[in-house]
């Protein structure tokens, strides 16, 4: 059993204790309830557990209940916005530091790059960071990038003891080819520094559930890892169903299949509860009418179009014609039908003309909505032209097929014209956004990337073909986070004609 | 990845620089002391003391503090005063563990700075806190942090004890400290948190009325009566009552025994006492506070002096020490002493006068020190300066000190003219060092008396009259057969009659000059034995302090004092006043 060696290892006296966690096997546990059994031993410091997302902090706060004096759970950027926002005069950087991060693309990133040269070149201090949090926890490290991986290292070197606890199998490869190999390279080098390397291999999830199907998908995870391909000719495990079918649409990201198969499809879509899977954004978009619309898009805690239109609207207040440039990519990242040929140009143009030329029909509908952002060339004024276009759509015939993917995002979009200045707007939005939890519907179609740290009791995942599962380690690594996320049961759609190397049919 | 944590640069706290603006008396004083030992010297009044006040007052250990006009800059409590300090801190003084954290800066030659983060170094990192005390204008007193993204948090009273400041203050209240008032050092030393409360208690219950004589009670029952009549509180009773400013745990203080009677350790004398307060204190946790010792000698001989002080040196503490005392500035030996001006200026006295603080450590005590360049001129000057002052110069604050050599005196007068403690320098011209002698003089002006040429003998001898020769050479005690017998050896003669010395010499001045001086045989290749006997020669003549006060006896008894009048008079009138004296036209 791992589970004991895991906890040994945890509160052992080694500096650098590497756990490689595959999800269900019971990390967050083990984190928490080492951290419950060290706090109360850690004199005037604090165990620090640092996590990616606020729904981590949530967790991991849930389970640490009356101990935050002792026991700070926060995200790295968080810690990042601290350590920047204290030497924001030699970084050049604002007092408003998150404000800063968000308008600027890879933000973030760029803060993260600071830290990370102030604390390795000026190491005393980190020396005071590492006294404050004389142990850090580390969740789901795989996904920290070069500079927050060297931030948590510079802490170490200053004599804090780390916890890292990481699945290299969910890695989000979205960089380049060379940022993912530094990535597998950080992982080795982790791995050969740690004083204690131990692995959780016990699938806690499923043990009450489907064990067979727990057992089947970490088999499958160590497949994948190896290099292997997924055996789906023999004994399959209960809870798994491999269903074949071919996706006959001509369009690149479109589906569709033949009637006789898709039939076994729309069963398990009326099950209570499902979650469908699938590679990419417009795939997405597909599934949805796939499904007859009947599967609501679950778009995640982050809101790229969102944030890229608040930005926007801060960079051009006062130019309309830009707004309405901005304010027409927004809707393309939400929704479809609304294209430019047919609706966009001339929303643009009669920005950029003030709305003067009398019209009729469509058009006339369309300047209404420009005039919005003409009369108040900025993120308010957007904010009307999107309200009119919910109205339109839900009443206009000319207007029927502008549908609305993204209903949360284009929503908040619209709540942004409620506050004064479009960045604390945002911010406010995406604070209570993370206070409130978004609820999970009990039936969701998501990409695979948004679909991170979800369960769902049944699991679509599709199409399992070549195009979507090539032999990359890309590949392997979206195709087990798909599998990870189903608790009861998991379908694969899986193609003969293009068959995905990952599987042996 | 290295195996070992990196390890906190420095051990003891200690303060790189302290400023202070509108504290008492001090308006602006910014000051970079050392590491270790640091010596405050100066005259009474200038501001050691208030120096010594605010850097406890940063650091102290309570918050409890009563602050009055008389604390804030000529009494402007308005305009508020502060108190701050950029210090080198170890990381186990929980600076870094408050809720809120707290940011280093990095320490630059000038003071605390921002991190560069373009500085491709690796250099180790010198990080430093920034933290302060102000008084408010309605006099309240605030600690706190100044982070580096100029916001400002509260300087707990927890991270201020780790840190630690052991203070022997210079008046007689350092009994405070072996009493259990709250907030001393003895309270801190027992940290028994409830033991006041659970005395008050039980000194409350004392039975104070049962020990009264009957009288007593009967006087208090009548009384009882008064009050009941005018519904007054009654039912009086005595008892052990606290009050206002005192409480009755303040009674309670550290005893010894001796001679096998308790004894309160305040009745012991006042070095002891002082001593006792200063373990107390250093025995709390804070692993090297900072020390402070107000006037070190009081209350101790000089032996006892010299141990703290070399006890002090030792420990790896930063220390703040003010003194008067000779023997405490000879046994600093190692430490950087500092003169603080009447300005309230602080200079740095250069490791280049540890010789002289060796020889003659109340050179830096006086008022003014004049530094002469060897015993004739120490004899000549401390007459001269009497003559024009009427009496002992030690009234005056005036020490004459001997430099020990023509280039020694220079060092020590270099060292010494910029570090605000006043000194005046009396010198020969040896034709050496034109430079460093001109520059120094740039800087003294009249208080620096270098002979254009020569020496004393040079410039007084060659105006004696022939009738004033025998006088001249005649000893106090009349006689002049030493003094004769070393011109007849430079002459060969064995005569040491006057006339015969006048005779066979050609000069006789020059004869007497040389000899006075102890000046070798022209001839290089004379005899060592020769050599050896004519350079003690001088001996014979002025070369002592006793033969410089003498030289100048004669100077004013022959009346010589015209012929040298205008280079000295300046001098003996700058050295006036520096110590506040009117200057005067003659000296006799």
């Amino acid at each position: 059993m791992s589970d004991e060696t895991v906890a040994e290892a945890l509160r052992s006296a080694a500096r650098l204790v590497v756990v490689e966690a595959p999800g269900g096997c019971g990390k967050t546990y083990q984190g928490a309830s080492y951290a419950c059994d060290i706090a109360t031993a850690l004199g005037d410091g604090r165990l620090l557990i640092l996590t990616h997302t606020n729904a981590a902090c949530d967790v991991f706060a849930g389970r640490t209940r009356g101990l935050s004096r002792r026991v700070e759970i926060r995200t790295i950027d968080g810690l990042i916005i601290e350590i920047a926002g204290a030497y924001r005069h030699p970084l050049a950087l604002p007092e408003d530091i998150g404000a800063w991060a968000r308008r600027r693309p890879k933000g973030y990133d760029l803060l993260g790059e600071m830290v990370a040269r102030l604390l390795t070149r000026h190491p005393g201090i980190a020396d005071c960071v590492a006294r404050r949090y004389p142990i850090v926890v580390c969740d789901e490290h795989q996904d920290a990038s070069a500079d927050q991986h060297a931030i948590v290292m510079a802490l170490h070197r200053s004599g804090a003891q780390l916890r890292v606890f990481a699945d290299p199998m969910q890695m989000i490869f979205t960089g380049t080819q060379a940022q993912t190999a530094a990535a597998e390279q950080r992982w080795a080098e982790l791995k050969t520094a740690a004083d204690r390397f131990e692995e959780l291999d016990q699938p806690h999830r499923w043990a009450n559930i489907q064990p067979e199907l727990g057992a089947w998908i970490l088999t499958a995870r160590a497949t994948l890892r190896d290099g292997g391909k997924i055996d789906l000719t023999g004994n399959l495990p209960a809870g798994l169903t491999v269903h074949f079918a071919e996706n006959s649409s001509p369009q690149r990201t479109g589906f569709r299949v033949a009637a006789q198969e898709s039939q076994a499809i729309y069963a398990r879509a009326n099950a209570p509860s499902l979650l469908v899977l699938t590679g990419q954004n417009d795939r997405v978009t597909a599934l949805r009418a796939f499904f007859n619309r009947r599967l609501p898009i679950w778009e995640g805690h982050v809101r790229e179009g969102l944030s890229t239109l608040a930005a926007h609207c801060m960079a051009h207040q006062g130019n309309a014609e830009a707004l309405a440039r901005g304010t027409l990519t927004f809707i393309g990242s939400v929704a479809s039908g609304f294209s430019p040929s047919a609706f966009g140009n001339r929303f643009v143009l009669e920005a950029q003309q003030g709305c003067v030329k009398p019209c009729n029909g469509k058009p006339q509908h369309l300047q209404a909505m420009a005039r919005h952002i003409v009369e108040c060339p900025d993120h308010r004024g957007v904010a009307r032209a999107l309200d009119y276009l919910r109205g339109l759509a839900a009443n206009e015939a000319a207007f029927a097929e502008v549908r609305v993917h993204h209903g949360r995002e284009f929503a908040e979009a619209i709540q942004l014209g409620q506050f004064e200045n479009a960045d604390d707007g945002f911010a406010e939005i995406a604070r209570r956004r993370t206070h409130a939890r978004p609820q999970l519907p009990m039936k969701a179609i998501s990409t695979i990337h948004k679909a991170k740290g979800l369960e769902f009791e049944n699991v679509m995942v599709l199409p399992c073909d070549a195009d979507n599962f090539s032999n990359t380690k890309a590949s392997r690594a979206r195709l087990y986070v798909a599998l990870s996320r189903a608790t009861r049961s998991l379908m694969l759609i899986v193609s003969k004609e293009k068959p995905s190397p990952l599987f042996n049919l | 990845m290295p195996e070992d944590p990196h390890q906190p640069a420095h051990v003891a706290p200690y303060i790189r620089h302290l400023s202070i603006n509108r504290f008492r008396g001090i308006e602006a004083l910014s000051w970079f002391p050392d590491k270790g030992m640091n010596v405050l010297l100066g005259g009474g009044d200038v501001g050691k003391s208030t120096i010594l006040d605010a850097i406890a007052m940063l650091l102290s250990p309570t918050n409890a503090a009563t602050l009055s006009d008389a604390d804030y800059w000529q009494r402007r409590h308005e305009d508020g005063f502060e108190i701050a300090a950029a210090m080198a801190l170890p990381l186990n003084c929980g600076i870094v563990e408050q809720r809120k954290a707290s940011w280093p800066w990095e320490w630059s030659a000038d003071g605390p700075k921002l991190p560069d983060l373009e500085a491709n170094d690796g250099q180790p990192l010198d990080p430093v806190f920034c933290v302060r005390v102000c008084g408010t204008p309605d006099f309240e007193l605030q600690h706190e942090i100044c982070q580096p993204d100029d916001s400002v948090d509260h300087f707990p009273v927890s991270v201020r004890r780790n840190i630690g400041v052991v203070r022997l203050g210079g008046d007689d209240r350092n009994d405070r400290d072996l009493r259990l008032i709250q907030g001393s050092a003895l309270d801190r030393l027992l940290g028994d948190k409830t033991l006041r409360s659970r005395l008050a208690d039980k000194i409350g219950e004392t039975d104070v009325h049962g020990q009264l004589k009957e009288s007593a009670k009967t006087a208090l029952g009548d009384l009882d009566e008064r009050f009941h009549k005018r519904t007054l509180p009654s039912q009086l009773s005595l008892g052990l009552v606290g009050g206002p400013g005192f409480s009755l745990n303040a009674l309670i203080g550290l005893t010894a025994t001796k001679d096998g009677t308790m004894l309160p350790m305040a009745s012991w004398g006042a070095g002891t006492r002082r001593l006792a307060a200063l373990e107390v204190a250093a025995a709390h946790h804070a692993e090297h506070p900072i020390m402070i010792v107000d006037e070190i000698e009081r209350g101790l001989e000089s032996y006892r002096q010299r141990i703290l002080v070399e006890e002090l040196l030792a420990s790896p503490s930063q220390v703040f020490v003010t003194t008067h005392s000779a023997a405490a500035v000879h046994a600093a030996a190692t430490a950087t002493l500092w003169y603080v001006d009447a300005g309230g200026k602080i200079g740095r006295l250069p490791a280049s006068v540890a010789a002289q603080q060796k020889r003659d450590p109340e050179t830096f005590l006086a008022r003014v020190a004049v530094i002469a360049e060897g015993a004739t001129e120490v004899g000549f000057v401390t007459n001269l300066l009497t003559r024009s002052l009427g009496e002992d110069l030690r009234r005056h604050g005036i020490w004459v000190s001997d430099g020990g050599s023509n280039s020694e005196a220079l060092t020590v007068l270099r060292g010494l003219a910029t570090s605000g403690l006043k000194v005046a320098g009396f010198a020969d011209n040896e034709g050496t060092q034109q430079g460093l002698w001109q520059q120094t003089k740039d800087q003294l002006g009249d208080l620096l008396m270098r002979w254009a040429d020569g020496c004393l003998e040079t410039n007084i001898i060659p105006h004696l009259q022939d009738h004033q020769l025998e006088a001249f050479i005649a000893e106090p005690d009349g006689d002049s057969g030493e003094r004769l017998r070393t011109l007849a050896d430079r002459l060969n003669l064995e005569d040491k009659s006057l006339a015969a010395i006048i005779a066979a010499s050609d000069d006789i001045r020059a004869l007497m000059i040389a000899a006075a001086c102890g000046t070798a045989p022209a001839d290089p290749n004379a005899p060592e034995a020769q050599k050896k006997a004519w350079k003690k020669h001088g001996q014979r003549w002025f070369k002592s302090a006793a033969g410089g006060a003498e030289l100048a006896d004669k100077l004013f008894g022959l009346g010589l004092w015209p012929h040298v009048a205008p280079q000295l008079l300046p001098f003996v009138n700058a050295v006036r006043r520096a110590v506040g004296l009117e200057a005067v036209q003659v000296v006799v």
